[in-house]
């Protein structure tokens, strides 16, 4: 049970204590440009959140197999050509080139195949896709999990992965619908000229990242809970 | 020779995955190919790309694909008007109906004096916000004159005078965005088959008695102008309306509803008639004065 | 009728003030929140995207006649991915408790929208001197905007400049600046004086223009 412990708290701290919006100001961009209309919003929340669990576990099938210290690929190739047991084969500088190139490969596929089969969604969902890819949450993600996977000994395992990216995705939705929801009641306020916006958008996401702070210290309560919980 | 392996194992990595990804995109190229209409290109360039949603559509694009399914009509683009309609009717290879431009009609006529029961309104100064509030003026349906409609507007059409939303119509385009701002609902979009429509300038549905309580110019639903004009009028409650579909500029019926109206609440707006315009032309514009520099103090006698 | 390409000098000018890559145009806003608690993190961060936007911009503007156009976006991002993968390892080389303090920023310079589009706009158009030019044009804006804004963050979050002590011992130090709050609240202020100068500055030419 100390596994589901474990995902609980990754869940919680990538969706609200650390929020990828608020606290790791990743995805500005989509926050600012989407976040006039709830539906909208929401529909990139999705968005984010599907290609962010898609890309964090083709990116962590790659660095596990590949692209971490001890990774089993290098090092059977190393054996392989009659090296030195003691070294090993570090591929990980190779970790953004390969990161940033699954996404886009991903985001592409994702986007033709939706295309295809569900136009529905796609007439809602699918315009966002391309400007996914260049979303900061999905590689800070993957960055994110890389970080996790650097010990061989505490290394983390396709579940945790996945549940940081679903958290993260969650998060962000969550922060965006909020925002959404805040600018559609101001867009009938008397907003000063020079603030009208990016400049108040970003005045009230300040305030939501203190709203947000709030959350600091659930992990430590939600973990005692479950401890206590699951024992 | 960590260097190299290193070195040979990444080339390798890279070029592998560049091989596998290029094959699984070409495939999917081709497996998920969609039939994209190239119409639909077309219809899109025509459309100003002002995306205002005055079609009813959630932008241009979204238009340009329903024109491109052939489930809409080709004159729905208010900021396009009648060029850019007979561009998508050439591209889609129909004929273009005859259209008219729509444009933003106030049915309310009255200013603040005229407004009877008003109440100091100290709160926010928007219509919304009025709106919520009972008491703002006697009258419930009509012109609240705090300006939401103006704020609405992006060509600055809409002008709040004498506490009265009134449309400049050399500028209004027809988007609809102070119709949808209006919290009372009492602006409508209407089709301007000719300069000047005629229109029905009140909101008030209420009986003659109650409508000459809270205002000094209601209408009173005494249906004279629906029995001047039967086919053309109809009255809803104690409000008449008026089916723009039978609508025709030329019928004297016109100018008989607006002699017979006793309130003079059905009135023609529009921009202003040649015939107007020839009234006021004549009349001189009075001369600036000059100084006259020769009887300033300096040049004056002292007579002491 | 197609425009005139603007020529080097003007697109270095562009650069700084009047297209700039955060007051004008509001690209690339992530790593402006995150490493401006200080001027030190700031500054490094701008010399590093100055280093990649350099090198791509050259790299693209040499490759321009190569590239077909469905799979540009790719190929830029690659050639972006490469350079930030050498900015990062030279970082954390010669410079490693600030390399640990811009965390994953550094990589995140990949996804900085700001680059890509000056690949697009600019070097896959036109030759290499005109893209070097903007690059370092937009680069200088990018550290003159870090600047501004690491500088209020800096001075009232920790009364220090560039690790220097600039306030008297007694100033509290307003936390919240040096915190994620204060990175939208001084950014959302300091882009509402900009859009307010340059309204100004566009009312005046009205002014001006009406007058004559």
């Amino acid at each position: 049970m100390d596994t589901l412990a474990t995902l609980i708290l990754i869940f919680v701290g990538a969706a609200l204590i650390n929020n990828f919006v608020l606290h790791y100001f990743v995805g500005i961009c989509p926050f600012l440009g989407v976040s006039r209309r709830v539906d909208t919003a929401f529909g990139m929340g999705c968005a984010v959140t599907f290609v962010i669990s898609i890309a964090a576990l083709l990116n962590w099938t790659f660095t596990y197999f590949v692209l971490r210290p001890g990774a089993p690929l290098p090092a059977w190739v190393w054996a392989a050509a009659g090296g030195d047991p003691g070294t090993q084969v570090d591929l990980s500088v190779l970790s953004y080139i390969i990161y940033i190139f699954v996404i886009a490969s991903s985001v592409q596929l994702v986007e033709m195949y939706v295309r295809k089969f569900f136009p529905p969604l796609y007439r809602s969902f699918g315009v966002y896709l391309p400007l996914i890819t260049t979303n900061c949450a999905i590689l800070f993600a993957c960055l994110e999990i890389m970080k996790q996977m650097q010990d061989p000994t505490k290394l983390w395992g396709l579940h945790e992965a996945l549940t940081l990216a679903v958290g993260g995705g969650i998060g962000f939705t969550i922060a965006i619908s909020l925002m959404a929801g805040i600018r559609e009641e101001l867009d009938l306020c008397d907003v000063p000229r020079p603030l009208k916006g990016a400049g108040i958008a970003l005045i009230v996401a300040g305030i939501m990242a203190m709203a947000f702070m709030g959350f600091t210290g659930v992990d430590k309560g939600v973990h005692e809970a479950l401890s206590a919980l699951l024992r | 020779m960590l260097t190299t392996v290193a070195l040979a194992l990444a080339a390798g990595v890279l070029a592998v995955l560049a091989i596998a990804m290029g094959y699984v995109l070409g495939w999917a190229n081709r497996r998920f190919h969609v039939e994209v209409d190239p119409k639909v290109e077309a219809l899109l360039a025509a459309l100003p790309g002002a995306n205002c949603g005055g079609c009813g559509f959630v932008g241009c694009a979204a238009y340009a694909e329903a024109i491109a399914q052939g489930s809409t009509e080709v004159s729905l683009c208010a900021p396009g008007g009648a060029s850019c309609a007979q561009q998508l009717a050439d591209i889609m290879g129909v004929a273009l109906e005859e259209s008219f431009p729509y444009r933003a009609v106030v049915h309310c006529s009255a200013t603040t004096d005229q407004r009877l029961q008003r109440t100091e309104y100290r709160g926010e100064r928007t219509c919304t916000s009025a709106n919520l509030v009972a008491g703002v003026q006697g009258c419930i349906y009509g012109c609240l004159g705090l300006g939401d409609c103006a704020t609405a507007c992006n060509y600055d059409a809409v002008h709040v005078v004498d506490g009265l939303a009134r449309i400049d119509y050399d500028k209004c385009i027809g988007c609809g965005a102070c119709a949808r701002a209006c919290p009372r609902n009492i602006i409508t979009n209407v089709p301007f088959k000719s300069e000047r429509m005629l229109v029905v300038a009140c909101s008030n549905q209420d009986a003659a008695a109650d409508v000459r309580a809270v205002c000094m110019v209601g209408c009173i639903g005494c249906k004279a102008c629906m029995r001047a004009a039967p086919d053309l009028i109809t009255i809803e409650g104690a409000l008449p309306s008026i089916n723009y579909d039978n609508y025709d500029p030329t019928d004297e019926t016109l100018q008989k509803v607006l002699e017979k109206c006793p309130r003079k609440r059905v009135l023609f707006v529009g921009k202003p008639t040649e015939a107007e315009l020839a009234a006021v032309a004549h009349e001189e514009l009075p001369e600036p004065v000059q100084a006259d520099f020769k009887t300033t103090v300096d040049d004056t006698e002292w007579r002491g | 009728m197609p425009r005139e390409q603007p020529t080097a000098l003007e697109r270095f000018i562009n650069g700084i003030l009047p297209e700039n890559p955060i007051y004008r145009q509001l690209l690339g806003m992530c790593p402006v929140l995150a490493v401006t608690n200080g001027m030190k993190p700031a500054m490094t961060m701008a010399a590093a995207t100055a280093f990649v936007l350099i090198c791509a911009n050259t790299i693209v503007s040499l490759i321009r006649g190569l590239l077909k156009p469905h799979l540009r976006i790719l190929v830029f991002t690659l050639t972006i991915a490469t350079f930030v993968t050498i900015a990062d390892r030279f970082l954390a080389a010669y410079v490693y408790e600030m390399s640990k303090q811009l965390g994953p920023y550094v990589p995140l310079i990949i996804v900085n929208c700001l680059i890509i589009s000056r690949c697009e706009i600019c070097a896959s158009k036109q030759g290499v001197g005109v893209a070097v030019a903007d690059a370092f044009g937009m680069s200088l804006g990018f550290a003159l905007a870090l600047a501004s804004i690491a500088t209020v963050r800096e001075i009232l979050g920790s009364g220090t400049w560039l690790g220097l002590p600039v306030l008297p011992a007694a100033w509290p130090g307003w936390g919240i600046m040096v915190l994620p709050p204060g990175a939208f609240l001084t950014l959302g202020l300091l882009l509402g004086i900009a859009e307010w100068a340059s309204q100004r500055r566009a009312a005046g030419k009205r002014q001006e223009g009406g007058t004559r």
